[in-house]
């Protein structure tokens, strides 16, 4: 069941357009995570739908019923922001039942709800201490607890692990996806970490300068990016990129050249000559390639050893770099020379306008 | 985050001080220095007080600081010297610094909400206005206000001294409390918004109970200005039943027969004693109000 639906939504400053014609179809009890790089304009997207930022074109549903309109406390949704947001002059537990005091609900029924937010958040031994008493991750989850109070039909959170430092966002990060199993709400996640995005998402949604790049599972995004784009933001270390151009297209198959050598690979759908591009990435790269395509020899560069893996930074002939994660511990040193390869399964093709071929 | 900053900018200034120690010799000069400046400046303050513990012919006749004869006859008499106890002024005085003092805090704060936080037509333009107010001489607006309150019939009540107050006039307290408005993030009003509070409430709830500090050194000033101000109540007050304690102080010194200068100092002494006991027990605040711009958090 769709909870949530954004149909052309558009948000405009001006002539400024941030926002340009979103469609996206939420089901009920999804994780969504908008990724992108900054300024994309997904935190934009994620205060529309709270109802903070006017909607400037386009209709917004939830539950099937529209709601550009509505005030932000109608639409049944909670919001933690990256700040937290905690209201510094009231006790944990006067910030928790702050939103239900406001909606004159009972006493007695905010009391039981708070208690119980505070309970799942493990937090009920703070509920007298004002927010500076409290750690980045108590904050944090005090934030959170006054998500969980409204009972909403959907979470917004807003990049809400970035003040957080390295050790603690892991744990919380693992906490919100418990939280999301357990109460089983539609989530959606702003953020620009693309692990966060990869390990909490049902779907993610990459977004870039106003528009959807690609909506799907992570693995969907991971293992097939619709464009050159995608394909660069998620994976770490990055994708590499090469510049081929066709040499032959014969039945079955089509040939690149790619520094001087020439690969071979299943029948594309382009011209003799056309410029392309091949993005493989650096984990996909091996030095013992059986099967597959052998690239151009690589001439190293740089070398970083991080115990599991051994990152490779090189150079081809023809001056075009390339990354490697190899696994293990390599010996490997700069000016070395490594024939590398990769299986074509991992090849991706896309052409001059940065969109997948295949 | 913003804790960091803050510390850091704090420590820097007070750092600096104490950066390059300079020798004993040194330090004893510039302690001597600064103990005969600030002598100079307080003499005529230290004047006041040990002259109006003096008797009437020793005033004028010795500078020495420390009363020959001692005694408090220039407080008697400046007490109940007037034909109205000099304490009905001083409650005239706190009625209306008080009244003021609510009326700024109540109209000032509501002003300065409208300008940091919500949206109208020409905000920017009446921002500006407001702001040109306070380059504009009070004489110059003096005669026109005159004439309105006479029309009003408000001439020698303390009406023209209280109420418009309680409609903003003071640009300078809105601009204060703009600016440290702008300090409060304003993911909390958002915070408010997503829990259903309306403007008001987040007005009443979260903007005021964050703004102590300011509208702590808002009331001083107001106090202060209102208890020290001399000019509105002589042009507005008529009977000597509604004068302040400064239009009181003025009738002791006559221009024709003999003034009474003991009793005018006694009584300065006492005017001056509020406000000092106000500025020691709010100075922290004070500070803290000019100078906090952003929020801690």
């Amino acid at each position: 069941m769709t909870t949530l639906a954004l149909n052309k939504i558009e948000k405009r400053y001006g002539a400024t357009e941030v926002i340009r014609g979103v469609d996206l179809k939420i089901d009920s009890g999804e994780f969504i995570v908008f990724v992108g790089p900054s300024g994309c304009g997904k935190s934009t997207l994620l205060r529309m739908i709270a109802g903070l930022e006017p909607i400037s074109g386009g209709e917004l549903q939830i539950g099937g019923e529209r709601v550009n309109h509505k005030a932000a406390s109608e639409r049944g949704i909670a919001m933690v922001f990256q700040s937290y947001a905690l209201y510094p002059h009231m006790s944990v537990y006067k910030n928790m039942s702050f939103g239900l005091e406001t909606a004159k609900m009972p006493t007695a029924e905010i009391d039981a709800r708070v208690r119980q937010a505070a309970e799942i958040l493990q937090i009920t031994q703070l509920l007298d201490r004002k927010p500076k008493q409290l750690s980045g991750g108590q904050r944090q989850r005090v934030a959170i607890g006054r998500a969980i109070v409204r009972d909403p039909k959907i979470f917004l959170f807003d990049e809400p692990l970035s003040n957080l430092d390295a050790e603690l966002r892991v744990q919380t990060r693992v906490e919100i996806a418990k939280l999301h199993a357990d109460i089983g709400a539609t989530m959606i996640y702003v953020t620009h970490d693309q692990v966060e995005a990869m390990t909490l998402a049902d779907r993610i949604v990459v977004l870039r300068a106003g528009e959807i790049e690609q909506f799907g599972t992570p693995l969907e995004i991971y293992n097939k990016p619709a464009n050159k784009f995608v394909a660069g933001f998620i994976g770490s270390p990055k994708m590499n990129f090469f510049d081929v151009t066709v040499t032959r297209q014969q039945a079955g198959t089509t040939t690149l050249g790619l520094a001087g050598t020439n690969i071979v690979v299943p029948k594309i759908d382009t011209t003799v000559d056309a410029k392309l591009c091949l993005g493989i990435r650096p984990e996909h790269i091996t030095n013992d390639a059986k099967d597959g395509v052998a690239l151009a020899d690589l001439t190293v560069t740089h070398v970083e050893h991080l115990g599991g893996q051994t990152i490779v930074y090189g150079r081809m002939a023809d001056g075009q770099s390339i990354n490697v994660t190899l696994d293990g511990q390599r010996t490997v040193h700069p000016k070395d020379t490594l024939k590398v390869g990769a299986t074509l399964d991992n090849c991706h093709f896309f052409d001059a306008a940065g969109q997948r071929l295949g | 985050m913003t804790d960091a900053t803050h510390k850091s900018a704090f420590d820097a200034a007070r750092g600096a001080g104490d950066t390059k120690k300079p020798s004993l010799i040194g330090r004893t000069l510039i302690y001597c220095g600064l103990v005969v400046v600030s002598f100079i400046m307080l003499y005529p303050l230290l004047w006041m007080v040990s002259s109006s513990l003096k008797p009437e012919n020793e005033i004028f006749s010795t500078t020495s600081l420390i009363p020959q004869n001692f005694t408090l006859e220039a407080y008697r008499r400046g007490w109940n010297g007037l034909s109205v106890s000099f304490g009905w002024m001083f409650f005239n005085s706190l009625v209306i610094s008080v009244l003021v003092v609510i009326g700024n805090l109540i109209s000032c704060s509501m002003a300065a909400y409208a300008f940091t936080r919500l949206k109208f037509k020409g905000r920017g333009f009446w921002f500006a206005l407001m702001l040109g107010t306070m380059m504009m001489p009070q004489h110059a607006v003096l005669i026109p206000q005159y004439l309105m309150f006479l029309k009003f019939g408000w001439v020698n009540t303390i009406l023209p001294l209280v109420v418009p107050k309680f409609f903003a006039i003071d640009a300078f307290f809105i601009f204060l409390m703009v600016q440290f408005f702008r300090g409060i993030p304003r993911d909390l009003d958002e915070a408010a918004v997503m829990d259903g509070a309306g403007p008001l409430r987040i007005f009443l709830k979260i903007i005021l109970p964050l703004s102590m500090p300011v509208l702590a050194t808002a009331a001083v000033f107001s106090f202060i200005w209102t208890w020290d101000d001399f000019f509105a109540p002589l042009i507005y007050l008529n009977d000597i039943e509604k004068y302040t304690a400064q239009l009181g102080l003025r009738t002791f010194v006559d221009a024709t027969a003999q003034s009474d200068w003991g009793a005018l100092l006694a009584m300065s002494t006492l005017t001056v004693l509020p406000i000092f006991v106000l500025f020691v027990l709010f100075q922290r605040l004070l500070i803290e109000g000019i100078a906090t711009t952003g929020m801690k958090r």
